[in-house]
């Protein structure tokens, strides 16, 4: 598989920034909904500071994976989509990049307004976004959560398209995305 | 008439210009503390990120003279509820029975047994420090120096020490852990002191 994309497939950098953050993301809501089970202790504390560096790390693997996107082709959209289905691929995409860089950042700014600041895994400090303010962090507690389930809304989306193409349509759309396999 | 010799009216005047030129030996000025404009903090490692908080409450009274070391004297009590990290949660878990335990425990104190110069202007407290009941010997570098504010000598003491929180038993059960929250806090103050009256 090349390493940069072409116009009728995905690069092998591009599928593995893909699918590593495909796995973050679900690790994510494993690891908020463990620490929101839990109440104020070691075991949350703990939780919550891997839900951070996670975040921190697709945070890092989603600016990175722009700049791959902007440096290479973009396989093309098939002719078979009507203008209302290219405008919808373009905007699902466009939410999942932008959530990807907001989701991260609304976290980051909750734990500097909660006065908690953020380590990537323990080796690095991250600055705080903002000062401690408790109404601040409120507000973006409920932003965090709305936007976690706006991400499950789209990447539903993304995904049933993705399937319908595969199943439906019976073309390489899935496919190109998909290491070992061969686009026709 | 006898005149008084004046070689001992002299001599009088003399001794007379001395004790008044010496500092007094056994008196260090006693101070108090002016609570709003002193501050007592403290910081720790919680998950990887330096995390800080203050004590909001505590008292001072301090003796202290450069010239006088063996009559100086620091002696301050913190109000360990007045603790503040900038989050009620983890302020009310601070104070329960595995932490503070500040039902138990109310205060925290350090009063120096000894203080030796350090250096210009620094000086070295000795002395016991008192967290959940546990004493320990504890030496505090501190730097000192007087300004005259208004026509009085107002004294200003900052410094910074490290302590080990499992030393004193904050710290019990899943908290003694010191994988999340660090065993070592650093402790800074700026304690702004005013003549005792």
């Amino acid at each position: 598989m090349p390493i940069r994309n072409s116009t009728t497939r995905w690069g092998a950098i591009a599928q593995l920034l893909h699918w590593v953050i495909v796995a973050l993301i679900i690790t994510q809501f494993v690891l908020a909904s463990i620490a929101d089970s839990l109440p104020l202790g070691l075991a949350k504390l703990a939780m919550l500071a891997r839900h951070k560096s996670v975040g921190i790390t697709i945070l890092g693997l989603a600016v990175i994976r722009l700049l791959w996107r902007f440096v290479n082709p973009t396989p093309t959209l098939p002719d078979t989509l009507k203008p209302y289905e290219r405008v919808l691929a373009k905007l699902t995409h466009f939410a999942l990049y932008a959530l990807l860089l907001v989701m991260p950042i609304t976290g980051w700014m909750m734990s500097s307004a909660r006065n908690f600041p953020v380590s990537w895994f323990n080796l690095v400090q991250l600055p705080d976004l903002v000062s401690p303010n408790r109404p601040l962090y409120d507000t973006l507690l409920r932003t965090h959560a709305a936007l976690a389930w706006l991400l499950v809304a789209v990447a539903a989306l993304h995904v049933a398209a993705a399937l319908k193409h595969h199943f439906f349509l019976k073309d390489d759309v899935l496919r190109r995305m998909l290491p070992f396999t061969r686009t026709r | 008439m006898v005149g008084f010799p004046r070689t001992a009216l002299r001599a009088g005047s003399l001794v007379a210009m001395i004790l008044l030129a010496t500092p007094s030996l056994a008196a260090a000025p006693r101070y108090t503390l002016d609570g709003p404009r002193s501050l007592l903090r403290f910081s720790f490692v919680q998950a990887g990120a330096a995390s800080t908080g203050r004590f909001g409450k505590f008292t001072a009274d301090v003796s202290f003279s450069e010239n006088s070391l063996p009559e100086s004297r620091i002696d301050v009590t913190v109000d360990v509820a007045s603790l503040d990290t900038g989050d009620k949660e983890r302020d009310d878990t601070l104070k329960t029975a595995d932490l503070f335990d500040v039902a138990k425990y109310p205060t925290a104190r350090f009063v120096s047994t000894k203080i030796a110069a350090a250096g210009t202007g620094r000086w070295e407290a000795q002395g016991k420090l008192t967290i959940r009941n546990v004493t320990k010997d504890f030496k505090v570098p501190l730097t000192f120096q007087v300004k005259q504010e208004q026509g009085k000598d107002v004294g200003y003491m900052t410094g910074r020490v490290a302590l080990k929180r499992l030393d004193y038993g904050v710290g019990q059960g899943e908290w003694k852990s010191t994988e999340w929250v660090s065993d070592e806090v650093t402790v800074t103050f700026s304690l702004r002191l005013v003549p005792a009256t």
